[in-house]
């Protein structure tokens, strides 16, 4: 009984969401001692409103990751069919939130099956490709369809209604009342799918073996070139979803905004446990690192520093992750 | 024997030296009174060594197998200190030896900086064995991080003249930064092709494993390529900030593209083992040709990114296809000579 005991504390203590979810405890217990209105429902739900954008970002790279690659496009991407479809919800004057999800996700699919086209056909480097394709589709965005934002006043109302609508609302005793939004939902939805294409069918498979051995997956017969083909295409899926979100979020579209925030993405990732060297990581470590990630942005200042360090806590937060999964990684020693 | 030395650069970057005439004739004929002039040219020349000693960084790293992309950052974070130095410390009524003091030491601060940046980068990649892309991906955001802190995000200007002219002044015709650069250059050349390290380097980035049973510390390896590259954003950083007379955190973000881009255009393989510093040379001055060529066009910086991205996807396309023809040639000749053989 107590070996078995001591057996799975020293699983558990290979696993780095054991220590994330050690570390948000402790956060969370410190936060509420500093500030009363931290431990409340609904700081909650504003973080989950908040990060929801993030983390459907963060499971895309996390996908990439997982198959060895790198990507840095996915902002771009984002922005790219926040702004297109919101411009064609405009000038053609359809009210439908359906209609924006259906063209900013293909606007989406359409780029980013372009990363995955160059990286699997040519067999490029994946950094550096996307690091093209970044400035390369966020350039063409500005060059072709301008910089003017779209403000709260003439965004379709769709997307304004699709900001404020909840899953349940609580009353609170003045009348006033507060809820759970819908972004959650999309959240699930997209953990969801992810989680079945990797846990239950031949392509999640395929992604995997590709991150522990490309030469390998090819050899036993697994089509690596459409595999990372669907990879990086169902990347800019997600990053479809996330622009339609973060519109109805700030309820403002500037085509300026979004691209430089993949670096927090990544951080998340790397922070929940997956490597570039592919293969490894999960779901709940990539969520678990979004959620470390936004707790600790949107509550910079309760602890008493102000936003400058923000660039300095997501460069720390990499390092942690990436040397904490390195450390625990054993077989790699054997190298050098 | 001169002339062999030139005959070598000519025959290991044909492809590089057409594309850089070709680019030169046909802003020579289009643009001929603005381009082709002395004043152009200088400036130019001003221009290059700034992302040039980035860009060699990132070379290096690259020529192990590694990448660095914490050179800006690195740049951003020691041009600071030193700029920090020279507005903070100064009295008032300094005398001239006095400045040249202050300015020494700034400059023997940033270089510091920069080199214990890059060893940071070098133990992590070299001993914690962590990737090198996530490494300087979070190095990256660390470094500018420090900056925005000390800094508080505002700008830092106003430097002594003794330090002006680092970055603005000339030796006859030929602006100092380019003298630094080619003087670097040579320290660089010399590194790769005259000492145990460089053939160590470019070992380690072909098979690190091999070179690993071959007894070449690896470790240590890695920790003095990042030192080096560290040491060369210091450098490129006191160029910077003295050629703008500012300090600014995140200023020069949108050089880690053109780093990268002017990497693999100079032919360096972003796999490890391959590269020149002739051809990274040559790919700098067409890189900044093409450069002024849109400025003096008046591009928005928006139609610039689409040009950087773009050829950098094209070249990386083309390396791409050319190595594997020559794979599929060498193939073929391997095939014939066994069956030559088994005849």
């Amino acid at each position: 009984m107590d070996n078995k005991l001591t057996q799975y504390f020293k699983r558990i203590s290979k696993k780095t969401e054991s220590y994330l979810i050690l570390f948000l405890i402790f956060y969370i217990l410190l936060m509420s001692f500093v500030s009363d209105s931290f431990l409340t429902l609904i700081n909650f739900f504003d973080l989950g409103k908040n990060a929801s954008g993030m983390a459907i970002l963060a499971l895309g790279a996390f996908v990439v990751l997982l198959s060895g690659g790198i990507d840095l496009s996915f902002t771009a991407i984002a922005v790219s069919g926040q702004y297109i479809s919101a411009k064609i919800l405009l000038s053609v004057g359809v009210d439908n939130l359906l209609f924006a999800f259906a063209l900013s996700c293909s606007i989406g699919i359409f780029l980013g099956f372009i990363n995955g086209y160059l990286i699997s056909r040519f067999k490029l480097q994946t950094l550096i490709t996307t690091l093209g394709t970044l400035s390369v589709f966020h350039g063409a965005l500005l060059t072709i369809f301008g910089t003017a934002p779209i403000n709260a006043s003439q965004l379709p109302q769709c997307i304004i209604e699709f900001g404020k609508a909840t899953i349940f609302r609580i009353v609170r005793e003045d009348g006033s009342s507060y809820g759970l939004s819908v972004f959650v939902l999309f959240v699930i939805g997209v953990v969801i799918l992810t989680w079945f294409i990797l846990r239950f069918t031949m392509l999640g498979r395929g992604i995997y073996v590709i991150g522990g051995n490309e030469e390998a997956a090819r050899r036993t017969g697994f089509n690596v070139d459409s595999i990372k083909l669907f990879i990086y295409s169902y990347v800019g899926f997600l990053a479809g979803i996330m622009g339609v979100i973060n519109g109805a979020l700030i309820r403002f579209i500037d085509p300026t905004e979004i691209v430089g925030r993949e670096i927090n993405v990544i951080a998340a990732v790397v922070l929940g446990g997956a490597s570039i060297t592919g293969g490894k990581g999960s779901i709940l470590g990539t969520l678990l690192g979004v959620f470390i990630i936004s707790i600790l942005n949107d509550n910079l200042v309760l602890i008493g520093l102000s936003s400058f360090w923000q660039r300095f806590f997501v460069g720390v937060i990499i390092l942690a992750g990436a040397i904490l999964t390195a450390v625990q990684s054993e077989e790699k020693k054997l190298i050098r | 024997m001169k002339y062999g030395v030139l005959k070598n650069i000519y025959q290991e970057n044909r492809t590089l030296i057409f594309l850089l005439t070709t680019v030169f004739v046909l802003l020579s004929i289009f643009l001929p009174s603005r381009f082709l002039s002395l004043l152009n040219f200088q400036s130019m020349a001003t221009q290059i060594p700034e992302f040039g000693l980035l860009a060699t960084g990132v070379m290096l790293a690259m020529l192990m197998g590694g990448i660095d992309l914490s050179v800006v950052s690195i740049a951003n974070l020691s041009g600071i200190i030193a700029a920090l130095i020279m507005t903070r410390l100064i009295p008032e009524n300094a005398l001239g030896g006095q400045i040249g003091f202050f300015v020494f030491t700034a400059i023997i601060a940033a270089l510091g900086a920069a080199i214990l940046c890059g060893l940071i980068n070098g133990v992590i990649v070299g001993y914690l064995r962590v990737n090198p892309i996530i490494t300087t991906i979070g190095t990256m955001s660390l470094f500018m991080g420090v900056g925005i802190i000390i800094t508080s995000s505002r700008g830092i200007i106003g430097f002594p003249d003794a330090f002006l002219f680092i970055g603005n002044g000339y030796v006859l015709i030929f602006p100092f930064p380019l003298i630094i650069f080619v003087a670097m250059m040579f320290f660089v050349t010399i590194i790769l092709n005259r000492t145990k390290f460089g053939m160590h380097a470019r070992m380690i980035g072909t098979n690190q494993r091999a070179a690993y049973f071959a007894n070449i510390n690896v470790r240590l390896s890695f920790v003095k390529v990042y030192l080096l590259s560290g040491f060369l954003s210091g450098i490129s950083s006191l160029i910077m900030i003295s050629r703008v007379n500012s300090a600014k955190s995140g200023y020069g973000e949108s050089y880690l593209l053109e780093t990268i881009l002017v990497v693999i255009l100079g032919g360096i393989d972003p796999r490890g083992g391959y590269g020149k510093i002739s051809g990274l040379i040559i790919a700098l001055i067409t890189l900044q040709f093409l450069k002024s060529g849109s400025n003096i066009l008046n591009f928005t910086p928006f139609i610039k990114n689409i040009i950087s991205g773009s050829l950098l996807v094209i070249v990386m396309i083309i390396n791409s296809i050319s190595a594997n023809r020559i794979s599929k040639s060498e193939m073929k000749k391997r095939q014939q000579k066994a069956a030559g053989i088994i005849r």
